[in-house]
């Protein structure tokens, strides 16, 4: 550890993303319908993936490597300014609680989509690793426990996970900022629907929705960070009791129109 | 990882957010100082707990709720600690967290090429299905109950 903390390459050249990134500043233009919001994040994102090996060549291996390892403590400050947005906003959200426990239900809505148009694509029983869930460490953890990783569900939620990892920000910014812009749904059912269990994407939605409702900022920030913490609560045993069961079975719905006949039976790991 | 380890990066990333916070979003970079510092306590708290308090509860659990109680309504203090802590842009703190994980980004993109298309077509029909779903619970929950 003490290597990557010392490694100062790596944070000179996250301070020079940072004050590019926050010179540039919040920049948003119509598109169509929507309204698209650009955050210093997403430059700061952006830039820094391309300072590897293949591109710009700033940073190698090592340097990438160092940068992983500090992710997780980077987060910690994030984490504890949610819990000051969620205190001071503590007896709003005990409020609207109903709506705040009722919609981690709609994270089935991966299942319900997710299983038809992957199927469709002609994905075998990749299907149930990569659409049972938006396939953060806690889902790969549990595929890994029922199927194996090294299994074709192991492939899918692994390929969800990277692609995730690499698009999961910039997709959930500019999924908000449409969303958004829809004026099908209010700020604050978006807050909530922003905590998916993953702090990097709720934080690209709700940052996108904070800068285009500046006045109920706060309000937003907090019931994403409640939601957040929720969907890592009951992540695990809403994939394990509820999602996997349904992906199973609508897989198999979906397998007999496309194929006309049942797909073979699941092999789950030795228990 | 060892406490005084933590104790460094926060101090590094404190730094650096002190800096964005200052040049996006206009904040004097002084009045952001007990804010931040604030911050750093409520982390290392955090850290200390999930280290002594022999339950496993991830560190970051305890950061939240420590945070959390803390700036609620009345508790002792929370409407200082709110004020200091709302001089740090939200924004400004996701900004560096980014620029660590874009740098180690870099070492994924290869594993996309593996990947292939169609996974990747999966991921965002995943990504919006669970959006969409909770956002239509959301909205009609918020509705019925009148808060919205």
């Amino acid at each position: 550890m003490w290597d990557a903390i010392r490694n100062w390459k790596i944070h000179a050249l996250v301070l020079a993303l940072v004050v590019m990134a926050e010179w540039i500043g919040i920049h948003s233009f119509k598109v169509g319908i929507g309204t698209i919001v650009l955050l210093p994040m997403l430059y700061a994102l952006m830039v820094g993936a391309l300072l590897g090996p293949k591109f710009l060549k700033l940073a190698n291996q090592k340097d990438m490597v160092d940068a992983g390892s500090l992710i997780g403590v980077t987060l910690m400050l994030l984490m504890a300014r949610y819990g000051t947005l969620v205190g001071p906003n503590l007896p709003m959200i005990l409020k609207t609680s109903p709506a705040l426990i009722l919609q981690e239900f709609g994270n089935l809505g991966t299942v319900l989509i997710g299983v038809p148009v992957a199927v469709f694509l002609g994905l075998k029983r990749e299907t149930i690793g990569a659409a049972h869930s938006v396939s953060r460490e806690p889902n790969v953890a549990l595929i890994g426990d029922v199927y194996g990783l090294d299994t074709p569900e192991g492939q899918g939620v692994m390929g969800v996970y990277i692609c995730g990892t690499v698009f999961g920000t910039i997709f959930y910014g500019l999924m908000a900022t449409v969303t958004a812009a829809l004026n099908i749904f209010h700020p604050l059912a978006l807050g909530m629907a922003s905590g998916v269990g993953s702090a990097s994407m709720m934080t690209a939605s709700v940052g996108s929705l904070s800068a285009m409702y500046p006045e109920i900022a706060d309000k937003i920030q907090a019931l994403g960070a409640a939601s957040n913490m929720l969907s890592g609560l009951d992540g695990i045993y809403m994939s394990l009791w509820m999602a996997l069961p349904l992906s199973e079975w609508l897989y198999k719905k979906t397998y007999k129109i496309k194929y006309g006949e049942f797909p073979e039976e699941p092999k789950y790991k030795g228990v | 990882m060892k406490s005084i380890e933590v104790f460094m990066v926060l101090l590094i990333v404190a730094v650096m957010t002190l800096i964005g916070n200052f040049v996006g979003a206009n904040t004097p970079l002084l009045s952001a100082v007990p804010g931040m510092l604030a911050l750093v306590a409520i982390c290392m708290a955090g850290v200390l707990c999930a280290k002594f308090i022999p339950v496993r509860i991830p560190s970051v659990a305890y950061i939240v709720t420590i945070g959390c109680i803390l700036t609620y309504p009345g508790f002792p203090g929370s409407a200082l600690l709110s004020a200091w802590v709302q001089k740090v842009n939200f924004l400004a703190l996701t900004t560096p967290i980014l620029a660590y994980a874009g740098i180690s980004l870099g070492k994924d993109l290869g594993m996309l090429k593996k990947t292939g298309w169609r996974i990747i077509v999966v991921s965002f029909v995943v990504f919006i299905g669970t959006y969409v779903g909770s956002a239509v619970i959301a909205q009609a929950v918020l509705k019925l109950i009148g808060e919205i």
